[in-house]
């Protein structure tokens, strides 16, 4: 049964000091390796999220001229992306996988190994631009050619994305083969439980996209390098050929960042409501059909590029019938809670936090997806409201809940529960003032992208501002909890919740190094 | 033993997969201009026009022409449209021209690209004579009158009244470079 495990390794457990770390194959270590890598990103990220909300915190150029400020908000959007979110899905991946599914470890462990410390040689080379001549790459985590075409530095971020795109690739890889083959018997797919399930998809859009990335920051090189025109019409290229190809792969990853984030979601309301999720196989198709319909909306990203009427018309109602599927989960999550035996922990305050703030990013996404009103919207603070809603208190809420709901399991230890909700409120209230005002300036006129703004716009961004400090230093406590629980705390129970349900219930807390080395039964 | 080659069984057609979808982002580019060829719908014109083709007989109508230039980036060249606008027949050959002129005292060669918009009516504006068509030179200082002929097909678009000739002048063997240092 364990081909993939060498024999030797069921006998010691972890080498010690930080070798360990450099050459594990286990695939817990390495899920924590993704995790605090992926949490530092954050705080990197933040900090330049800070730096963007303090220069906009009053009109005028205080603190920064604009170059430095679209550098920050590329570096921002790009690190959160790859370095914040991704990582994250990835490493509660390996974390969760194999224990969910009853396997000993990830299909290819080695491979796991590299996919991870891929990701801090591909931000390295990213962030060394900051020391360079020429700086770091301002054109916007879209990097729209020809702008980007012209810049300086510009193959550091190419090589940069080309890594990412690999590890990611890989890690897919792992993901999709651990559950084709490594389910313990009597595991059907449909009785896998859904985060499975939500990474089985999200490993597939992966394969399918990130190439097209890869692809597309090739050609970027190629122009700007290489003496190629893809994207310079002077050569007989096109730049909105560039927009298309990068939203071919944009809009699926739009769902790569939210996919996993419903398969926690659904395992948490179970948990908390003590009940058994409501329609589970109609999760699984309703992710299936996000899956296959993100392929098809990616020109809503640019309506107002000039598209013929049909186009337009075709992929508004593209777009939304994916409110469809979407609200197929929204009211499977609230049937769910229904009449359930409900208690607040802190990951069930983020996971409802998390169906109600993602279903308001869902609505202005489909304000958004009305083509006419687009033209008035596009690339106003509105958008950036509507994508802030799905990402932070979508994505990053779930990934918070995520946190909470298995660092018992992790680490052995309860997190403190006072400071668990404290966290939740301040960080529920930061996230809200952040970017709910940005709607109001957003459908005022207000254009993204700018370092400055004109007066009739000042004391919203101020509150957003606030909002953003909030937000960000409440993180800090987030940290302190964490590593209170990794090192104290009062002892879990292997059942944790006891709502909980599945098989990574049943082994001890925290998990010990290996599990599953032999498959356990799963029942009917 | 058999769960080893399933494993690399998928494993290899995941590979696959990820490798067919590299070099599909590039059949894209292909895919693009054929599409919009074919389609006619991204304002491009795609060579010189077929006038001499017998044509059926067609009522003629007047369409209102309109003229615009752009330089892209810096490069360092004046070059504006002669006359902003034209009352055209369809299906008659009508006259203009755009001005260039060099503003360094080094020889320049350019491209200049044209756009039309509509972009739907981009297949009914067929060009007889273009400087569009081949790349154009300006010695030191030079300034030259650039002629441009053509006709609207009175297939156009009876909605169609107005349309947008915009021409866009690139400098050849040029990066752009974008400036790191702010305004200040």
């Amino acid at each position: 049964m364990s081909a993939v495990i060498e024999k030797h390794d069921h006998h010691h457990g972890p080498q010690k000091g930080v070798l360990r770390w450099l050459f594990t194959t286990n695939h817990k270590d390495i899920g924590t390796l993704y995790l605090w890598f992926s949490f530092l990103m954050f705080l990197t990220g933040g900090a330049m999220a800070m730096g963007i909300r303090a220069e906009l915190f009053e009109p005028g150029l205080q603190l920064m001229d604009p170059i430095r400020y679209n550098q920050l908000v590329t570096m921002h959007g790009l690190i959160m992306i790859f370095g914040g979110v991704m990582p994250a899905f990835v490493g509660l991946a390996n974390w969760l996988i194999p224990m969910q599914v009853g396997a000993p470890d990830m299909a290819l462990p080695r491979m796991n190994n590299l996919s991870f410390w891929l990701l801090p040689a591909a931000f390295t080379i990213l962030l060394s631009t900051a020391f360079m001549e020429g700086g770091m790459p301002g054109f916007g985590w879209t990097f729209y050619a020809p702008l980007s075409t012209n810049y300086p530095n510009i193959a550091y971020f190419v090589f940069a994305i080309h890594i990412m795109g690999i590890s990611s690739i890989m890690g897919s890889i792992n993901v999709i083969v651990t559950i084709m083959n490594m389910r313990a018997p009597g595991m059907t797919l449909m009785k896998m439980p859904l985060f499975v399930w939500s990474w089985l998809i999200t490993a597939y859009l992966l394969i399918a996209v990130m190439p097209v990335l890869a692809g597309a920051v090739t050609m970027l090189l190629m122009d700007a390098y290489f003496g190629t025109s893809f994207f310079d019409a002077a050569g007989g290229g096109d730049p909105v050929l560039f927009q298309h190809i990068f939203w071919f792969f944009g809009h699926p990853e739009v769902y790569i960042m939210i996919l996993p984030a419903f398969g926690i979601t659904s395992h948490i309301i179970s948990t908390f409501s003590r009940k058994p999720l409501f329609g589970h196989s109609s999760m699984v198709y309703a992710m299936v059909s996000i899956a296959v319909l993100s392929f098809v909306v990616w020109a809503h990203h640019m309506f107002t590029v000039g598209m013929p009427l049909a186009a337009e018309l075709f992929f508004m109602w593209a777009t939304m019938v994916i409110a469809i599927p979407t609200g197929v989960k929204v009211f499977n999550w609230v049937a769910t809670i229904f009449k359930g035996s409900i208690t607040y922990e802190t990951p069930m305050l983020f996971a409802i936090a998390f169906v109600v703030l993602f279903t308001i990013g869902g609505f202005s996404g489909l304000m958004l997806a009305i083509t006419p009103a687009d033209f008035q919207y596009h690339d106003t603070y509105f958008v950036v409201a509507h994508f802030h809603y799905v990402l932070v208190p979508g994505a990053v809420f779930s990934i918070m809940a995520a946190v909470y709901y298995w660092l018992p399991k992790w680490t052995g230890n309860m997190y403190d529960e006072k400071m668990g909700k404290l966290h939740f409120w301040l960080s529920f209230i930061g996230v809200n003032v952040t970017f709910f005002p940005q709607h109001f300036v957003g459908l005022a006129g207000m254009p993204r992208r700018y370092a400055d703004y004109a007066l009739q716009f000042a004391e919203w961004n101020a509150v957003s501002s606030v909002g953003a400090f909030l937000f960000g230093l409440s993180q800090l406590l987030f940290l302190y909890i964490v590593v209170k629980a990794v090192f104290a705390g009062k002892k879990a129970t292997a059942q944790v919740w006891d709502g909980a349900r599945g098989l990574e219930w049943t082994v001890d807390s925290p998990a010990p190094y290996h599990t599953f080395e032999i498959p356990p039964k799963v029942k009917g | 033993m058999a769960k080893n080659s399933i494993t690399s069984r998928i494993v290899l057609s995941l590979i696959g997969a990820v490798i067919f979808m590299f070099f599909f982002s590039f059949m894209l580019v292909p895919l693009y201009n054929v599409f919009c060829e074919v389609t006619g719908i991204n304002g491009k014109i795609y060579g010189p026009s077929d006038f001499f083709k017998k044509k059926e007989e067609v009522v003629s109508r007047n369409v209102n022409v309109r003229f615009l230039s752009q330089v892209n980036g810096s490069a360092p060249v004046t070059f504006f449209p002669t006359s902003e606008s034209i009352q055209v027949l369809t299906d008659k050959v009508s006259k203009t021209s755009f001005v260039a002129r060099n503003n360094t005292n080094k020889e320049l060669t350019l491209t200049i690209i044209p756009s039309v918009s509509p972009g739907l009516a981009a297949e009914q504006v067929k060009k007889v004579q273009c400087f569009c068509f081949e790349e154009q030179t300006l010695l030191p200082y030079e300034e030259q009158e650039w002629p441009i002929r053509f006709y609207i097909d009175s297939e156009l678009s009876s909605n169609v009244n107005n349309i947008y000739l915009s021409y866009t002048l690139f400098e050849n063997d040029r990066k752009l470079t974008v400036s790191m240092t702010d305004g200040k």
